[in-house]
């Protein structure tokens, strides 16, 4: 691996976290330099857990891997010495954990004061249901995100993926950023409680605001803007993705195969992009109505208006249209899925934005990754290490950072220490 | 005219307050796709300067508003996303304007940018990371700086469509739907916020600033859970597609989804463990079949998965979704109850950690969501929001401007 510098070199993260929003975190940190040990066992290595999982494939990179068996109490001083060292330790587990483990932040922060711990639970530490058990859908329902993203009359669809998590992540490496950054000010650490569910509510800010200012209930609009007059504004059909899925656009079983199906966003935030639109139609007798002229008249005539637009849609590829729209100054994308942004988008091939890893490891298997959406100048973070097995980098991370010898790791190895 | 000093990297003259970026001064130049970071760091207690146009931020015409009787109305869109801002009103193609702006350029530690957005065409970056080389310069483009569809148009539905998250959501019987409000650009926005935090610490560290980029095209598609791991990972799935088509509320892996109650809706889950979830319906005697020999073989565990969801979606059916929610937790089932607004803002789990804050947004006292972490040692707060331009004869001040006019 090249060794070009990257803007969290030398940062030392002990990496406790499991499943996405943590790993997800502690990915971005590793993705910038940072060395994120993170731990793992034999006991705990199962489900999304385990290195060889495609979920753990999915987040994990750019890590190494120690083995440490936490529930062998002669693992106990190798934890604390580690965290002893760490400018972050950062985990998901339940309130209490690494205090029961006698790591926790009061103990550690007397012989490491610079050090910042990051909590990053479900509902945060304290309040009647801190000790609830949560998953992003979990959270998705409690914040409110699933009641509002759907269509009128509906409280069964929300985010169809656990956006939360990702989110939580992000936030909780701004939170370890932020508190480096107060560090270098006051040379001391601190500990951050990061509430999955807060961070979810929070992505409600307006809709909060407007219920607290005005009692206004935020309601599902589909795709329609919450509070601003735009249209059209949605998804429309264009020719599906098969000659054979376009005949009847029926699966075998008589079933609408939406795995065919293909849309195309298109979003006339002002009066030009829609007077760009009606160009680009050909400018049909029924778009120079006067009513439509003006964003308010438009969305007096919505339906109307999507039927008209999903009429003439459907007789594009949906590329073709998006460049035409796009070429006369719509803002208007095709909606894309998986096989999309890896096989069709060109924008992302261009940035090279996905890796197949030439390092494969015999248990694991082939690797893929998407690489870091930051572009830093100087520090570029164009290296990815692949998902390391379990204990893989156990001598190489005792040596690094607790400068222990072979023969000391082996005495561990032999004690049951490093499984 | 007197000059007003560089900034210097952990310079710690600066605007006091008791947030974790206290010393650390912005400039914010963003639209919708970098105002989330912006609004990060600055409720994290950085000085963030917000200019504007004399006339007023185009975004302050955002909705919901708020309307008092007497005062125009005030933008509560804007009031979220430009909170802890100082707003200071200039002509940047006047040469007075001009002047503050670069002023202000010089005095930042970091400095966000959207392609196009206001004040940013007037200043010469380039020649200002020149100048100081140790600034940073966060700039959020819907696509990146080159690339074939560099320049093409993507407000937040346009972007979540090209970015992937469209497509997952809705349901078979309805389109491809986008998250309420502006999900996908706060993606971005955060990514913003720590590429600017990630290279101040460079910058602290090695005394060299830089530019960085963040697409917003990228932080969507970085963001799609098991988009992308369907897509690499489909036969280690036991998958028969790469893709899975939106289908409303139900998890990936089939075994999460929103079922009616009696009174309302709850994400009903038996994860992460069956067991425990079998033994509760074989309480209640709704187990129907599933003490089956055939459910436990882990061969059969999507059979299992799906078997389950049916007898749980008859047995909420007729339950109180809140009791539910409540007794599923105490068993440590993590189910959602599915909350509407008015719910989510009179929650005892927020009411106890005191999330929401008191906001004043200008004559105003409103309720406002609190912060999305804690800090034990550097806390988050909101101070007052202004109207347009509000503090620019302190800004002016803060620049030496009074000192040479």
């Amino acid at each position: 691996m090249t060794e070009a510098p990257r803007p969290l070199d030398g940062l030392k993260v002990l990496d406790f976290t499991h499943v996405l929003a943590g790993p997800f975190a502690t990915r971005v940190l590793g993705d910038m330099g940072a060395d994120v040990v993170k731990i793992n066992s034999v006991s705990r290595a199962a489900a999304a857990n385990d290195p060889a999982h495609p979920y753990y494939l999915m987040w994990n990179r750019n890590k190494r891997a120690l083995a440490l068996d936490m529930s062998n109490p002669q693992s106990r001083p190798v934890c604390r010495a580690l965290c002893e060292q760490a400018d972050v330790v950062i985990d998901n587990f339940s309130v209490g954990v690494l205090d029961r483990w006698g790591v926790g932040y009061d103990i550690i922060s007397q012989t490491n004061p610079g050090v910042i711990y990051v909590q990053m639970s479900g509902m945060g530490e304290g309040g009647p249901w801190s000790k609830y058990v949560t998953y992003a859908p979990t959270i998705h329902a409690l914040a409110g995100l699933t009641h509002l993203t759907g269509v009128p009359g509906r409280e069964d669809i929300g985010i169809g993926f656990s956006y939360n998590d990702h989110q939580a992540g992000l936030h909780g490496a701004v939170a370890i950023l932020a508190a480096l950054a107060a560090r270098h000010r006051s040379g001391r650490g601190q500990r951050v409680d990061v509430s999955q569910f807060e961070v979810g509510v929070n992505f409600a800010g307006p809709a909060l605001l407007d219920l607290f200012a005005n009692g206004n209930l935020a309601r599902p609009c589909g795709n329609d803007l919450p509070y601003d007059q735009a249209a059209p504004h949605n998804v429309y059909p264009c020719i599906p993705k098969s000659p054979a899925g376009y005949k009847g656009n029926e699966g075998n079983d008589g079933v609408e195969n939406i795995e065919q199906q293909r849309w195309i966003a298109i979003a006339c935030m002002t009066d030009e992009h829609w007077q760009a639109l009606k160009t680009v139609m050909g400018s049909p007798p029924w778009a120079d109505a006067n009513q439509l002229d003006t964003a308010a008249g438009r969305l007096d005539n919505q339906a109307e208006l999507d039927v008209r637009i999903g009429a003439w849609t459907q007789e594009f590829e949906a590329y073709e249209l998006m460049a035409l729209c796009q070429q006369a100054g719509v803002p208007a994308g095709v909606v894309q899925d998986g096989v999309d942004l890896v096989e069709n988008d060109p924008q992302l091939a261009a940035a090279g934005f996905f890796e197949k890893l030439e390092d494969v490891h015999e248990s694991l298997g082939q690797t893929w990754v998407d690489h870091l959406p930051i572009k830093f100048s100087r520090t570029p973070c164009e290296q990815y290490q692949r998902v390391r097995a379990l204990g893989e980098d156990n001598e190489a991370v005792l040596a690094d950072w607790l400068a222990m010898d072979d023969t000391t790791i082996a005495a561990a190895q032999d004690q049951g220490v490093l499984q | 005219m007197s000059q007003a000093s560089s900034a210097s990297v952990g310079d710690t003259q600066t605007q006091s307050t008791d947030g974790a970026l206290a010393d650390v001064r912005v400039l914010d130049l963003t639209d919708e796709r970098g105002i989330y970071g912006a609004k990060l760091l600055a409720d994290l207690g950085a000085d963030v300067v917000r200019p504007e146009p004399l006339e007023g931020d185009p975004l302050r015409q955002r909705g919901p508003h708020h309307e008092v009787a007497g005062s125009a109305a005030t933008s509560l869109w804007f009031a979220f996303f430009a909170s802890n801002r100082r707003f200071f009103a200039l002509d940047p193609d006047a040469t007075q304007g001009l002047a503050q702006l670069r002023q202000l350029a010089q005095r930042a530690h970091i400095i966000l940018t959207c392609d196009a957005a206001f004040g940013v065409a007037q200043l010469d970056l380039e020649q200002l990371q020149d100048q100081r080389p140790e600034l940073v310069v966060i700039n959020t483009s819907s696509f990146g700086p080159s690339g074939p569809w560099r320049n093409y148009l993507a407000p937040d539905l346009v972007a979540g469509a090209l970015g992937g998250a469209v497509a997952t959501t809705g349901d078979t019987d309805t389109p491809p739907l986008k998250g309420f409000g502006e999900l996908n650009f706060m993606v971005c926005g955060a990514y913003a916020a720590i590429a600017a935090l990630a290279a101040l610490f460079s910058a602290r560290q090695t005394g060299a600033g830089q530019r960085a980029d963040v697409s917003v095209h990228e932080s969507i598609a970085s963001c799609l859970e098991q988009v992308l791991m369907f897509y690499w990972y489909a036969d280690r799935l036991m998958r028969p597609s790469r893709v899975l088509p939106r289908q409303g509320a139900t998890h990936w892996s089939n075994a999460y989804t929103v079922m009616p109650g009696k009174n309302g809706s709850i994400m009903v889950t038996p994860t992460p463990d069956f067991d425990n979830q079998l033994a509760w319906l074989i309480e209640e005697d709704a187990h129907g079949d599933l003490i089956e020999p055939k459910y436990m073989d882990p061969e059969n565990l999507p059979l299992r998965v799906q078997r389950t969801m049916e007898l749980l979606r008859e047995w909420v059916a007729e339950k109180d979704v809140q009791t539910l929610f409540h007794e599923a937790q105490s068993r440590h089932c993590p189910y959602g109850w599915v909350l509407p607004i008015e719910h989510v803002a009179d929650n005892p789990q927020l009411d106890a950690r005191q999330w929401y804050q008191p906001y004043q947004i200008g004559a105003a006292e409103i309720t406002s969501p609190g912060a999305p972490y804690n800090f034990t040692h550097t806390p988050w707060r909101l101070k007052p929001h202004g109207e347009s331009g509000a503090d620019t004869e302190q800004v002016l001040a803060d620049i030496g401007w009074g000192a040479q006019s």
